[in-house]
């Protein structure tokens, strides 16, 4: 089974999981921003929480017991939130003019690199910001995944005719409206660089056990892993390394399907 | 019809259809028969200490919203941009439908410490006032209804009995949770909320109000209850009847 179809279903699983609260299920409530599983176990996201502890200049021991969780659970598997939660995932990729086995793809190394880094500048400065301000402002005001779940939250409550803040709703739907504009017009630009949330998860790719893990032997060099790569990483002239450890690597396994067709050389695991 | 169209068109339906319900909602505005004392600001849910640390600490997560939800209160919202530096932060919007039953569950799940756990009888979220020249106790009845949805019970409710009826006055232990305004069987409830900002503004006012009301002698108190506040109330009575109608 191709790893792309059990990613999908694992995004799907977790959104219905999340959709099971409105109708009286307590399982996992929240948001991805925050969230309570099995009605006990608090969980919170780490940019929101350095966000939330930046603006409050205050520790708070239940946000750290929420984090915890997340910090373990992150520290296996790296950046996969991007790849196998995030729900922006789903949306760009029904959008995406480009297919993803783009033959033409020309990947220019070092603006990718220029992005990286404007993306760790931006992540940095909201953090600052929220703290002259003292309102955790990327994660209430435009975070894809608060705004897509306070979207959610109330469309359903405005089926169900509780109440629920129009204004809001209108404000979310269109936060997510501009970044599918976005994607259309800089295809995946707000994943490799603009997204603060994938960049601090990005940071666990760099010591997390699962990564992917590549066998130089049976490498043909034919560059099928670079023209799947969603996130554009030159992944071809890595390969003489035996781990892939690019912090925008989001661990979807587009490469390793594409690579199973061909020569079976790349492979997600999990290793010491 | 592949995959890919059909996601298309199952997404083109669902937004049609969830505009017209959008506009449907739109033309029921909601007439307002709430007394008029004015509520001046964000009423929060149970735990908020101040709205500088909520600020500043809230994430917009919806665990709140969702555990409200789960416990069937559904009170808590989260707030528009009618405040741009409040949106994302929760809020109770409508106390006369669905008022917050101080379950205290939202403070115990908030992960960021937003909602601070506290016991029930030290939330403040604001302070219910009664009118009253729309309550029945003050018009010539024996009604206890506010009085016996309170979960503080006792401890908030001071009752003045008269020749006017069982007169019940709310005392500054209130938390503000509006239980009562829910249960105030006069049509548009005789009691609101206001924020704890608000009752001291007019605190004065309202205190020399209802100690006017004891002081007045019969004759004045029956000109005021059969001359002014009763057609009132019956006024009341016929709006929301036709709203039911």
């Amino acid at each position: 089974m191709p790893i792309d179809k059990i990613r999908k279903i694992v995004l799907m699983a977790i959104l219905f999981l999340f959709t099971l609260q409105f109708f009286g299920i307590k399982f996992l409530s929240g948001s991805l921003t925050g969230s309570l599983l099995l009605w006990d176990i608090s969980l919170i996201d780490i940019f929101a929480y350095l966000e939330s502890l930046f603006a409050s200049k205050e520790l708070t021991t239940k946000a750290l017991y929420a984090l915890i969780p997340i910090f373990l659970l992150y520290l296996i598997i790296g950046r996969a939130f991007c790849g196998w939660v995030c729900p922006m995932d789903v949306f760009f990729n029904l959008l995406s003019k480009k297919k993803f086995n783009d033959e033409k793809k020309i990947i220019n190394n070092q603006r990718e690199r220029l992005l990286k880094k404007i993306g760790y500048g931006i992540a940095i400065f909201l953090l600052i910001q929220s703290a002259v301000i003292e309102i955790p402002i990327f994660t209430n005001y435009m975070s894809h995944l608060t705004n897509f779940f306070r979207a959610l939250t109330a469309g359903v409550f405005s089926l169900l005719s509780l109440p629920f803040e129009k204004s809001l709703l209108i404000y979310s739907l269109s936060a997510i409206l501009f970044l599918l504009i976005l994607e259309l017009i800089y295809p995946r630009l707000w994943c490799k660089s603009l997204c603060p949330i994938g960049k601090t998860y990005g940071l666990f790719n760099k010591i997390s056990l699962l990564r992917l893990s590549i066998v130089k032997d049976t490498c043909i060099q034919c560059g099928s892993c670079n023209e799947s790569c969603y996130m554009d990483i030159d992944i071809a002239s890595n390969t003489d390394k035996a781990f892939l450890r690019d912090s925008n690597c989001i661990l979807c396994g587009r490469c390793v399907d594409a690579c199973d067709k061909k020569a079976k050389t790349l492979s997600l695991k999990f290793r010491r | 019809m592949n995959r890919r169209t059909f996601i298309k068109y199952s997404f083109l339906a669902l937004s049609t259809f969830y505009g017209i319900n959008l506009l449907a909602n739109e033309q029921g505005a909601e007439l307002s028969p709430l007394p008029s004392i004015p509520v001046g600001g964000i009423i929060r849910p149970p735990g908020a200490i101040t709205d500088k640390i909520l600020r500043a600490k809230c994430i917009s997560c919806g665990v709140c919203v969702n555990v409200c939800h789960l416990m069937k209160y559904d009170s808590i919202v989260i707030a528009g941009i009618d405040d741009f530096n409040q949106l994302g932060t929760p809020i109770i919007k409508d106390m006369r439908d669905y008022p917050c039953a101080l379950c205290m569950e939202c403070p115990r799940h908030c992960p960021t410490g937003a909602l601070q756990q506290v016991e029930k009888e030290n939330v403040k979220m604001g302070m219910a006032l009664i009118d009253f020249s729309l309550c029945f106790g003050y018009n010539g009845d024996v009604c206890l209804s506010c009085s016996k949805a309170c979960p503080l019970g006792a401890s908030v409710f001071e009752f003045y009995n008269s020749n006017w009826g069982n007169q019940p006055y709310i005392n500054e232990k209130c938390v503000g949770c509006g239980l009562c305004v829910k249960y105030c069987p006069l049509g548009g409830s005789a009691i609101k909320v206001v924020t704890i900002g608000q009752y001291r503004k007019i605190r004065q006012g309202y205190i020399s109000g209802f100690k006017e009301i004891l002081a007045m002698t019969e004759e004045q108190r029956y000109n005021l209850v059969y001359n002014n506040n009763l057609p009132q109330i019956m006024a009341r009575g016929r709006l929301i009847e036709r709203e039911y109608r």
